[in-house]
């Protein structure tokens, strides 16, 4: 039982950093993508999207050679720890986030696609520089769909395995995230232990999607037509 | 004063225009696609034209050739769009005080409470902007440009999705504003009616180039008379309601009295009075025995000809525009300086509230 809570815990830790990384990063990208005009847009697109078309096997590999002692993110923490970081939670977070990214970035770029541009033209003709009217702005007018991303790419880093176990490996209390438990257990017979997880995991991710799902819902029919988008 | 010459250069479009605008309210005119838009987007920059210069009030915003570019949040222009473009979070209040906030405090010359009353908001401060009606809304696009105490204030078609009503009303605090704040505009329609009724000079731009710049009537009136562009135009003029009888009220219309059917309103309520040049008959001799209420003497001050539509321009102490056909023209022999009169039935003239 106390294995059980170890092993929440740290997935838990591993997924709110995961959704750490792709909240600034998928915005921006997203903003890129939505808003500018530029030369290798297409490319960028297919890159961020990628994993979602990826068995996560490869792209854990794909991560482990850039983290392992071979790639440069590898070499950087080398000569800076004395380590590198495969097969650390830090490798499971990163792993968490790039598979989750696509999806983070597809419900951002809707929800800022979802602001008439007009409305931020205005705002710097008002005085307002380009972050200030992205936070007064664009934001506000976004957040629904920007909390329901971040909770999608939350719930898609706590379900990640593939690229996970690949790169961070299955080491209990360092490693162990829920998935790689379940599998773990089921492995070896203790199916009683699997389906206890298991059960974790479909309550956290209920949870979490019926928040999703209710928020999308009112974006859909709030700002515009009701006081739905009014503080 | 706002001066430029501007090189604007896309695949499918294209805009040359150099100008010079005094403090008044000046007219940008043209069909739709004319570049008025585009001309504007390069004064608050919006866009970066591809070559010139602008400057205001001595200041170089753009210079082309010295690489020169002030962003539009440094431009000290405000800028009123055709729906409004108001912040849907906020409300009346956050929104007309949204720019004013990022003003250092030196520089903050007009009150937001006081724009708002200026612009008859004062009891819509806490509505959500979609609980307004176009008019309102539009007033709050102007108080928030407003408050940022501009250097000048652009308007791109503000009335253009408004009913007749509220445009008449919405003119009217234009003009108040300018008088009261001596507040220079620039002022983009497609509308002769609005452009001869507010703006003291006009520039006609058309394909990307400016065709003209005068004052509005003599530009328009006679730009128009050749093109299917306009087919007809509204004397658009302020006035003062005055005694009613049962079926009839007179409006005082600066020294001139005119009938309107009977109005619901109060002597000495301000009025915006609409009358169709193409409602008016032109006659050279005094009337009698008509129907119509109203024959005023004036004298014909302007003519614009042109194949078929003629637009005249008559002085009876406020001017009006009147439409008649080529044939009307050369039958009675209209000229310049003649006396007419000038006809009108008081169900032809619409009355707003201003």
């Amino acid at each position: 039982m106390n294995s059980d809570i170890s092993i929440v815990a740290l997935s838990l830790q591993i997924a709110l950093v995961a959704t750490a990384v792709t909240l600034p990063v998928g915005m921006f990208v997203a903003w890129l993508l939505v808003r500018k005009q530029f030369r290798g847009k297409f490319v960028l697109d297919v890159f961020v999207s990628l994993p979602l078309a990826l068995p996560p096997v490869v792209v854990g590999y794909a991560l482990l050679w850039i983290v392992g002692t071979n790639g440069w993110i590898g070499q950087l923490s080398e000569s800076l720890f004395g380590s590198t970081l495969a097969f650390t939670w830090i490798a499971a977070a990163l792993a968490a986030a790039i598979v989750s990214l696509p999806l983070v970035v597809r419900s951002f770029a809707a929800a800022l696609a979802g602001v008439d541009p007009r409305l931020e033209v205005a705002a710097r003709g008002l005085g307002a520089g380009s972050i200030r009217t992205f936070l007064t702005v664009t934001l506000p007018l976004a957040y629904r769909g920007v909390i329901a991303g971040v909770l999608l790419g939350f719930v898609r880093s706590l379900s990640e395995f593939g690229a996970t176990i690949i790169v961070a490996g299955n080491i209990p209390g360092r490693t162990q995230t829920l998935p790689s438990a379940i599998f773990t257990r089921i492995s070896a017979g203790n199916t009683d232990d699997a389906w206890r997880l298991a059960l974790v995991s479909v309550v956290l991710g209920v949870i979490a999607l019926a928040v999703h799902n209710w928020l999308l819902k009112r974006t859909a029919n709030g700002i515009s037509s009701s006081n739905g988008g009014f503080r | 004063m706002i001066s430029f010459d501007i090189q604007l250069n896309h695949p499918d479009f294209s805009l040359s225009a150099k100008g010079e605008f005094d403090d008044g309210i000046t007219a940008v005119f043209g069909p739709s696609g004319a570049g008025k838009s585009s001309l504007l987007n390069c004064l608050a920059g919006s866009i970066k034209p591809s070559d010139g210069w602008v400057t205001l009030d001595g200041t170089t915003l753009y210079s082309g050739s010295n690489g020169i570019w002030v962003s539009s949040e440094k431009r000290r222009i405000g800028t009123v769009y055709q729906d409004g473009a108001l912040f849907p979070h906020l409300n009346v209040r956050k929104n007309i005080e949204f720019g004013w906030k990022l003003l250092p405090e030196d520089q903050r010359r007009l009150d937001p409470l006081e724009i708002a009353d200026l612009l008859g908001l004062t009891h819509l401060l806490d509505r959500a902007p979609n609980e307004l009606s176009g008019g309102e809304r539009q007033r709050v696009a102007i108080a928030r440009a407003l408050a940022t105490s501009p250097a000048l204030l652009l308007l791109d078609e503000p009335l253009a999705s408004l009913d007749a009503a509220r445009r008449g009303s919405i003119l009217n605090y234009l003009k108040r504003v300018h008088a009261e704040l001596n507040m220079p505009m620039i002022y983009v329609s497609h509308s002769i009616s609005e452009v001869v009724s507010i703006a003291s000079s006009a520039m006609l731009l058309r394909d990307g180039e400016v065709e003209g710049f005068d004052r509005p009537s003599a530009l328009l009136l006679g730009a128009i008379s050749t093109s299917d562009e306009v087919d007809s135009f509204d004397n658009i003029l302020d006035g003062v309601i005055g005694d009613s009888t049962d079926y009839l009220t007179t409006v005082r219309i600066g020294e001139v009295d005119i009938s309107t059917r009977h109005q619901n309103k109060n002597p000495g309520d301000r009025v915006v009075v609409s009358l169709g040049a193409n409602k008016i008959i032109l006659a050279t001799d005094e009337p009698t025995n008509l129907s119509a209420r109203n024959i005023l003497r004036g004298s014909v001050s302007e003519i614009w000809s042109n194949t078929g539509k003629v637009f005249t321009e008559v002085d009876i102490g406020e001017k009006f525009i009147v439409e008649l056909t080529e044939n009307a023209l050369s039958d009675l022999g209209i000229a310049v300086g003649q006396n007419v009169f000038l006809v009108f039935k008081s169900s032809s003239v619409e009355v707003y509230d201003a």
